[in-house]
Order: C-alpha cells, then structure tokens, then sequence
C-alpha cells in the first residue's frame, strides 16, 4: 500500500507557488542515528547529505577520498558512502554522498536510492506524490 | 491510505536561522538550536522521533526550482 505525502511549500518561496516533494527519512550509521526531511528529486542520479548531517552520523568522512562531481551550476567534493536509512519502516542500505559546501537542501534523495526501492508516483495536479515500495523477500 | 501533510513554511515560520526539531507527525516544531548540535541537545529528553531541519534558510535560489523565482525568470 503506497503513501500520499502533499508537495510542501518553500521558505522564500511562498509568493510563488513553488512546492516540493519532501520525505521523512531517518539515516542510520552504526549506533549513530539521525532523522530528517529530504528532498525527493528524480533529477538527481544519487543521494545527497551535508557535512553537517554526516558529522552527526559520526562517518568520518574527511578520511575518505573525495571524488569531484557536477550539478548544473559548479563543481563540487563529495565523499561516497554507505549508511541504512529507514523510511515508512522499510529499512535498506544506500550509498550516499557527503558533499561538501551545500546550501539549502541538506538532504536529497535520487534515483540510485529511493527510487530503486520504491515506485515514486508524482501527482503535479493534485500537489502530492505516492511512495510504493516494492516488497523484497 | 496513509497521507502525510509536511508545510515547512508553517513550520519554519519564526525561526531565526539554525536547526528545528520537528515532531514525528509534523506539525509541531519541538525545539530550535543555534547549530544541529544544539538542538540535538535540546531533544535529548524528548522520547519520540524528532526530525532535523534547519531553519533560517531561503530556497529560492535553489537550482531545481530557481526559474520560478520572480526575481529569475528566464
């Protein structure tokens, strides 16, 4: 059975109209854990955390290599690696990428995590996406 | 089905910049710190889950979505 999440509106962007696929998502790194909200983009081929999330998560992340990756705009560091995250209860092992330097969004969700554990529905009309995750046995 | 409302705008609204600690249903901010590591602090009473976000930030100038903007369009 899937779950229908609204698109949230944006801080600085409320005049606009603009929202966004939002998901609760909680990371877990040994006994470290760590729960936020992530931004749930098919745009982007792998996930994201900040610095900052990953230094709460005890990974040290300045001990592995960084690797340089581009968006649309810059260049950017990011060091790969993998945790367990939890979402709606279903549990599953991701590789994500610690990217030094980012704003706004701390955490984004992409194609080579969520969206390989779970049909990702996007509503545009009615402001709201359904997540359906597939059953592994 | 399950339908889960998060308004970040409602729920960030206030909040100088820093990190919130949201409640597991999402609509309550819990507590408010200077840095990620202060609101951890602040939430370690708090039994239930509590979900990080900081606060303060502006997303307008946000790649994904920045052509919107009024101040960017193409």
């Amino acid at each position: 059975m899937g779950i229908i999440i609204d698109y949230s509106p944006l801080p600085g962007l409320e005049k606009t109209g603009v929202l966004a696929p939002m998901i609760p998502v909680t990371f877990k790194h040994g006994r470290y854990e760590f729960s936020t909200i992530a931004l749930v983009d098919s745009g982007a081929e792998a996930g994201i955390i900040s610095t900052v999330i990953a230094d709460k998560l005890n990974i040290k992340w300045r001990k592995i290599p960084a690797k340089s990756g581009f968006s649309i705009g810059s260049n950017f560091l990011f060091h790969p690696v993998n945790i367990t995250s939890t979402i709606f209860d279903h549990n599953f092992t991701l590789k994500i990428n610690v990217v030094e330097g980012i704003f706004a969004f701390k955490c984004i969700l992409g194609r080579r995590d969520l969206f390989k554990r779970a049909k990702i529905c996007f509503e545009g009309y009615k402001n709201q996406f359904e997540v359906i995750f597939r059953e592994l046995n | 089905m399950k339908q889960i409302k998060i308004n970040l705008v409602k729920l960030l609204k206030g909040y100088k910049p820093g990190w919130v600690g949201i409640s597991p249903d999402f609509k309550k901010v819990l507590v408010w710190g200077k840095t990620l590591d202060h609101a951890t602090q602040k939430a370690r009473k708090i039994k239930e889950k509590v979900y990080y976000f900081p606060a303060g930030e502006s997303y307008s100038n946000f790649v994904g979505i920045t052509f919107y903007g009024n101040n960017n369009r193409l």
